[in-house]
């Protein structure tokens, strides 16, 4: 099936090259752009080799989940509770300024308690019920590792490849590479939803979804909860449906007469955009309107995706959005950054998106759509075994912490049940099979058959990648 | 046309169409060998393969035997028949087709000659090139176009209409399009210099600098945000103002050059020169918790060495940061010689948390720098002996705590502490319940307080059961945080909307900017029998400011009027306006009390600590206890770590009521200077600017891969190596580097600058990678006509305008943009220049456009940004909370809507939407040149952007006004002023029949903040912003062709 989609991108695009005399017309096109009658362009040559996953359902957990208190489950420590962590864990490795000018940094154990599940025997926190229940669906890294330390540069790096600012985002290189497969829908969609804690949200920023130097069609379109769907998606008041298409059908008559007279290829691309519009304009409403979804559908997803703007809610819209064949769909929940409070306030986070991760797999598994799309989930670092602020029986905190944090990862290519990599007893350096973030990027491209050396954009004078000049395939957690 | 993605290079056309004629080394081969072979045999010695580097002649000569291709080993191993052998290696991607093999092959048999790469050659003047048709030629521009062409068998295209080349230099010029008069002038003027003498005028317009200014705020990464995690606010208009007239005032590109490079190190520098250097200040600045500052500060100074060498040299020297450049023969240590001229200045890595960020220059007008002055001498006349206060306070706190006054006790109906818990301690037992979510407790005022994150809520039952003719007091602190802003914020309330709100209840209204950005409130009291007709309602003057603790008191005297409710905060009375004062009947209900109501449409975001309700009101002193004494006693009372707050004011409570009587005068007057001083300062703008250190300076050092950690080698200030050297005796700072970049000798700063500026005219540049001018980037479609222009550049003075005027009035730039489908075919992208670029505007001047041809534009010049339409919440989608600035958006209301777009409000993390979709770039770091795209997003921003559908109506108004008496004439007066020009019978036709077909309800005329004229008829008026909403739509109206 993979290579009939493949045979068919192959011969849409000679198509179009042989429309336009010069095949400008089709590379001036992006992802979005390719509407008109036509396909998606990705680049030529691309996919590389054939893909297992079409798509990608990236469910991103803003501010550093923990991965002691949720999948790294370390008993041992509880020998260890309250004492100081010792300089032989820590290897005068750097932490951040909010806890480096602390006194002591006393071993905080997880208060949650931990089961093995599924076949795989898979250790998960009392705090992820749902997520247990699909442990035989996932591959679990509990080695990955960041270069960065704090939220803006590590956020900015696992979406981008770089700390800096300035690098297109994963979602852009994919779009790019790929192109489109849905004639109505951009290629790169992005859902944000809320913490579950009174605490304040990290930030988040364009630049995450943002198409860095490509072209900025490539950068990812927020479909939002509350007013348009679509920025501007909406016709302002006293203009129906049927002027709007009376309007349409001017605009594109009146450039198509400059069009004859001027022989410039972008004012057919501009009437081909236009009519993309128009039915955006009906797609995505239609797209984002629930309330024929059956019961058991919110029943799966939880309460919680009844009430727009929700994670639930934008794990259910994913599903719909793969539906629709959208190449990439990034959700962000924010509110994952325990420096204080974290059993009661991981708790509310986990409440508020366990159940819904859960049931995206499970959703997507039941309509045989889980074998073609990449799920991935986690967050920009992990937390420190060390308790940040006061230590006490039933609370700490934990700062952040690069070397080692826990992603899951389910559907096309990936090995399900698959657990890998080992920590050391404080689940602070990486003991086995580490895997840097670089490693995970180009490893999500591969499973859409993109050889990660090979996607690459000139921009002032260096052919970059997503990956920089790294990046190893994570095997062991491929199918 | 989209300037961008096209791949069709120069080396296929001029292969395809002149296969005999000599191979040039620098537009040919030297790019092939740059892209396919440098990263592994150039410039990087810790890369390098095999020990052969073909970045120089001697390397490459290693390989090459000139004139015989046969036997170069180079092209041996570009065309081995065995993989294993064939470079580049396959792992690599790279490969070269046959066409590029051919030309090496060639270019080998020709005798390889081997050149400089021409960007770092000095700028010889050439010759003007002979034409065969010299009467074509109006400038030196045109000998070298026109040889071109003649050489490629092409001709120019004939000089396109009036009202098209008045509408493009129009645009070009003042980035505004022309006024349909302004055509009509133009085209009825015959005189010979007619065009001249438009160009002259455009050139001298106010608007001309604005314009100029457009593309240099992308390069010098403007914004006004930090960037970064938290993005609040910073003040950099008085620099971006600054570029404005300078344009305007013609300042030479070498001052203009040396000023924002180092106008702070000139002898004497003036405010103006100071200003300038806010250039390099520009750059985001962070300062995430926890955040480790070398890593940024280091950061901040590679941000403006790669700005400052990409911007004045077209260099890609980031590439060196982790190692010697691939490409190009700069080392890494060049890259941090570099860097030492820019880590001079006195900076902290992590700053800008209340604005901008040191070093910053204050702006105060005459009058506020008088009384500023002054102030600052009588704070200076006045000092306190701190050290001594400091032990008296110690010994004054020991003794002070059984002295601290208690609140009072009597009418006390209810206490919540709220110390982790909602019980009432008053002895009353109407403990309070929560709902929602479970509430926490995080550090209040005094002791705990409870936190509301707009899902929980918390009801205090029979507590506060007031009626309209009893007097009560309610008293408390609270603290607003965030939340959306557009509507009001329900706070406080017992009222039953079933009894049609029979109860009282506090708001808080529509949030807005205050000064610095801080959001604030009025608050709204109301006493309901009847909601709206009887009932009490006042509101405040003043803002409530959000994330400050106010103490607030509610006292009513149960007279039944508006009068007799009080407002208290921190203990001061409250002015506020009477809205409502027509109560009769009883507020009484059998509801609770509730804070954070979670129906209301916008629920409580807040604290909340320390709730009193009293049967009776408060009299005055013991609101002052309660809001001045009462945190005091409760921080005596603790032994916990007190925070910065707390120390404040218990210094204050000291200095005010425990210090020795002629103490307590002194910090009383001092106290009052400060806040006289504060209030003149919150109206002074400042600037970021450079500045150098005046102690110790920081080392510098190689740091290995980039990092800040790794300090190997130590530098000092030094030019890359490559270039021509500073002058023995120049000094070794940013003022010897801004000279040595002007100096008629260096072979790239005026290249480049012309470069840009060609840019804006034709789409493209002379030299495509406008960013790179090193071996990666593209070689230049006119190298001599390059050379030509920034000789010329350089020989008039560096003189802006003057290059402007000679490239708008050149034969070439005058050019119809129309083409035929073979011209298009042979030359997609213009590179040759047989017809002028027709391309998309920029983000600024489509929106702009839409402005001024419907009247709307407000064309006042520089100032603070300002706030137009965006829609609701997408700030607040992403952003932090409301202790810090710039992270809800209001747009503002009146003119200000209407301001050139370059002066919209640029949050970095969440650009101006309806900009960004027309490819404005986010401002985070350096743009040189914005791509340019054509997608669905920008069909729906100008068809439903209420900035368009406004524009559209004010334009139909203007339309049914001025553009005569039928429909043809009116179609016509309309899209003329969009397009300049009048529109064809079929054209007319097809806008006729949207009038007739179905146009737009009297709704649509509503929209936007701008009232319609009530005179006109609405139907009709909503039918003509039908037509001039297609009209605004058109490919052609936000084109320049």
């Amino acid at each position: 099936m993979n290579y009939e989609y493949l045979r068919r991108l192959a011969m849409t695009r000679r198509q179009l090259f042989s429309r336009t005399s010069t095949g400008i017309g089709a590379m001036a096109l992006g992802s979005l752009l390719n509407a008109g009658q036509k396909t998606p362009a990705g680049l030529d040559g691309l996919p590389h080799f054939a893909p297992k996953a079409k798509r990608v359902i990236y469910l991103h957990q803003s501010g550093g989940p923990s991965q002691l208190d949720l999948f790294d489950y370390k008993p041992q420590l509880k020998k260890f509770q309250a004492t100081e962590l010792p300089d032989s864990v820590r290897r005068g490795q750097r932490i951040t300024g909010m806890t480096s000018g602390q006194s002591s940094l006393p071993v905080a154990s997880s208060i949650f308690k931990f089961n093995q599940y599924g076949k795989s025997g898979t250790w998960v926190s009392e705090l992820m019920p749902h997520t247990a229940k699909i442990v035989d669906d996932i591959a679990i890294v509990k080695t990955m590792n960041t270069d960065a330390i704090n939220h803006d540069p590590a956020i900015t790096f696992i979406q981008s490849g770089s700390q800096q600012p300035g690098r297109p985002s994963l979602g852009a290189w994919v779009s790019y590479g790929l192109g489109s497969e849905n004639q109505n829908m951009p290629a790169f969609v992005v859902l944000l939803s809320q913490s579950n804690t009174p605490n304040n949200d990290q930030p988040l920023f364009s630049r995450l979804w943002g198409g860095g130097f490509l072209p900025s069609t490539h950068q990812g379109v927020k479909f939002r909860s509350s007013g348009d769907p679509v920025l501007y998606l909406t016709d302002p008041a006293g203009i129906d449906r049927g002027t709007r298409r009376h309007m349409l059908d001017a605009i594109s008559k009146l450039d198509k007469m400059r069009s004859d007279a001027y022989g410039d290829p972008e004012i057919e691309t501009r009437i081909s955009q236009y009519e993309m519009a128009y039915r955006m304009q009906s797609s995505v409403p239609e797209l984002m309107e629930m309330s024929k979804e059956p019961e058991s559908t919110f029943q799966l997803y939880g309460e919680d995706s009844r009430k727009p703007g929700t994670y639930a809610a934008n794990c259910l819209l994913a599903r719909r959005l793969a539906e629709r064949d959208v190449r990439f769909i990034q959700l962000y929940h924010r509110g994952w950054d325990q420096h204080a409070e974290l059993p009661s306030h991981l708790a509310m986070q986990c409440r508020g998106t366990d159940q819904a991760s859960a049931a995206l797999v499970t959703d997507l598994k039941q309509r045989g759509l889980l074998d073609d799309t990449l799920i991935v989930w986690g967050g920009e670092f992990g937390r420190t075994v060390y308790c940040q602020g006061k230590l006490t029986d039933t609370n700490y905190g934990r700062d952040h912490h690069p070397r080692c944090f826990t992603m899951w990862f389910a559907g096309g290519g990936m090995k399900g049940g698959a657990v890998m990599g080992e920590t050391d007893d404080h689940s602070y350096n990486i003991v086995a099979d580490p895997v840097h973030v670089h490693d995970m990027q180009a490893t999500i491209l591969h499973c859409l058959g993109i050889d990660h050396k090979r996607l690459t954009y000139k921009f002032q004078g260096r052919h970059f990648r997503l990956t920089d000049v790294h990046g190893e395939l994570v095997k062991q957690i491929l199918a | 046309m989209n300037i961008s993605i096209f791949v069709c290079s120069l080396i296929l056309l001029a292969v395809s169409v002149r296969a005999a004629a000599p191979v040039d080394f620098n537009r040919e081969i030297r790019p092939l060998l740059s892209d396919n072979c440098f990263s592994c045999h150039g410039p990087d010695e810790k890369q390098r393969m095999a020990k052969l580097r073909l970045d120089t002649k001697e390397g490459a000569f290693s390989v090459i035997a000139p004139g015989d291709s046969g036997h170069s080993k180079l092209l041996q191993r570009l065309t081995a028949e065995k993989k294993a052998m064939r470079m580049p290696p396959a792992a690599t991607g790279l490969t070269l087709n046959d066409k590029q093999v051919d030309a090496v092959r060639r270019w080998i048999d020709q005798g390889a000659k081997w050149e400089t790469h021409w960007s770092y050659a000095p700028v010889k003047r050439p010759e003007l090139p002979k034409v065969k048709n010299p009467a074509w030629v109006k400038n030196a521009i045109d000998n070298f176009v026109l040889a071109r062409l003649e050489k490629e068998g092409l001709n120019p295209s004939r000089e396109t209409d009036r009202p098209t080349l008045l509408r493009r230099v129009s645009f070009d010029l003042t980035g505004l399009p022309p006024t349909p008069a302004e055509v009509a002038e133009f085209v009825a003027d015959r005189s010979p210099a007619a065009y001249e003498k438009r160009v002259d005028k455009l050139l001298n317009s106010p608007r001309y600098g604005e314009r100029m200014a457009m593309p240099w705020l992308d390069q010098a990464r403007y914004a006004d945000t930090h960037g970064y995690h938290i993005d609040s606010h910073r003040d950099m208009w008085p620099w971006r103002d600054w570029v404005v007239k300078a344009f305007n005032d013609n300042m030479p590109f070498d001052r203009f050059t040396v000023e924002q490079i180092a106008g702070d190190l000139l002898p004497g520098p003036t405010r103006s020169q100071l200003v300038a250097t806010g250039f390099n200040r520009n750059h985001m600045i962070n300062f995430e918790g926890g955040a480790i500052d070398e890593e940024y500060q280091t950061e901040y100074v590679i941000d403006r060495l790669e700005t400052t060498s990409n911007v004045w040299m077209g260099m890609t020297i980031g590439c060196a940061r982790c190692h010697d450049h691939k490409y190009d023969p700069i080392r890494q240590k060049d890259f941090y010689s570099f860097f030492a001229f820019f880590n001079t200045i006195p900076e902290k890595g992590l700053d800008g948390r209340k604005g901008n960020a040191e070093p910053m220059l204050p702006l105060p007008d005459d009058a506020q720098k008088r009384h500023l002055d002054e102030l600052k001498r009588e704070i200076a006349a006045r000092s306190l002996p701190e050290e001594l206060l400091a032990i008296e306070q110690i010994n004054w706190e020991k003794k002070q705590l059984a002295k601290m006054p208690l609140p009072q006790r009597t009418g006390l109906a209810a206490h919540y502490e709220l110390d982790g818990n909602l019980a009432d301690t008053s002895g009353g037992y109407h403990h309070a319940k929560q709902m929602g979510d479970e509430p926490t407790y995080p550090v209040g005022m005094v002791g705990k307080a409870v936190e509301f994150n707009g899902k929980s809520q918390v009801s205090f039952p029979g507590a506060g059961d007031f009626d309209g003719n009893t007097s009560f007091g309610l008293a408390m602190w609270m603290k607003l945080t965030g939340g959306r802003d557009k509507d009001q914020m329900n706070f406080l309330k017992k009222t039953d909307a079933k009894l049609a709100r029979r109860g009282y209840e506090v708001e808080f209204d529509n949030s807005v900017t205050l000064p610095g950005l801080k959001r604030g409130s009025h608050m709204v009291i109301r006493l309901i029998n009847q909601w709206p007709d009887n009932a009490i309602e006042i509101r405040t003057k003043d803002h409530v400011v959000y994330a400050n603790w106010y103490q607030m008191t509610l006292n009513y005297d149960g007279s039944g009027k508006a009068s007799g409710l009080q407002l208290f905060l921190n203990g001061k009375l409250q002015e506020a306006d009477i809205l409502r004062d027509s109560l009769s009947g009883t507020i009484r209900n059998n509801g609770a009390l509730e804070v954070g109501n979670l129906k209301a449409l916008r629920p409580f975001k807040g604290q909340l600590d320390d709730v009193r309700i009293y049967n009776a009101a408060l009299d005055p002193r013991q609101i002052h206890v309660l809001a001045v004494d009462e945190p005091v006693r409760s921080t005596l009372a603790s032994s916990t770590k007190r925070s910065r707050d707390q120390k404040e004011r218990m210094r204050d409570y000291y200095m005010t009521y425990g210090a020795a009587p002629e103490f307590r005068a002194t910090y009383k007057e001092l106290q009052s200077l400060r806040e006289q001083r504060d209030r003149v300062e919150k109206y002074v703008p400042t600037v970021m600017v450079m500045e150098d250190m005046t102690g110790k300076r920081r080392g510098n050092f190689i740091l290995a891969r980039g990092d800040y950690r790794n300090k190997t080698e130590k530098v000092s200030a030094e030019v890359p190596s490559m270039l021509p050297p500073m002058p023995k005796d120049a000094p070794r700072n940013r003022l010897g580097l801004a000279r040595w970049l002007v100096d008629p000798e260096h072979p790239l700063t005026a290249r480049v600058a012309v470069n840009r500026y060609w840019q804006n005219y034709f789409g493209t540049g002379i030299v495509k990678t406008s960013e790179d001018f090193g071996s990666q980037g593209d070689a230049p479609s006119h190298p001599e006509m390059l050379d030509w222009l920034a000789s010329e550049f350089v020989r008039s003075g560096w003189d802006v305008r003057a290059l402007q005027r000679l490239i708008v009035t050149s034969a070439a730039y005058r050019q119809s943009s129309r083409v035929t489908p073979e011209l298009h075919e042979r030359d997609p992208e213009n590179r040759l220049l047989a017809r002028m670029s027709r391309f998309r505007l920029p983000a600024e001047m489509v929106r702009d456009n839409a402005l001024a041809v419907s009247g709307l534009l407000n064309s006042k010049i520089g100032g603070p940004s300002v706030f137009p339409y965006q829609p609701p919440g997408i700030w607040e989608d992403i952003a932090f909370g409301a202790e810090f600035s710039a992270q809800s958006y209001t747009p503002d209301q009146g003119d200000n809507l209407y301001r050139r777009s370059m002066y919209t409000f640029w949050k970095r993390t969440m650009p101006p939407p309806s900009l960004n979709t027309f490819d404005a770039p986010d401002r985070e770091k350096c743009t040189v040149r914005r791509l340019m795209t054509n997608t669905p997003l920008q069909a729906l921003v100008l068809m439903n952007d209420p900035t368009y559908v406004e524009a559209a109506r004010v334009l139909a108004e203007r339309t049914l006004k001025e553009g005569g008496k039928d429909d043809a004439h009116r179609i016509a007066y309309a899209f003329e002023r969009a397009t300049a020009r009048k529109p064809s019978a079929r054209e007319v036709a097809v806008l006729r029949d949207v009038l007739r077909q179905q146009p737009a309800t009297e709704k649509v005329i509503r929209i936007g903040d701008s009232v319609p004229d009530a005179k006109l008829n609405p139907a009709e008026l909503a039918a003509w912003t039908t037509v001039a909403s297609v009209i605004l739509n058109l490919d052609e109206t936000i084109t320049k062709e």
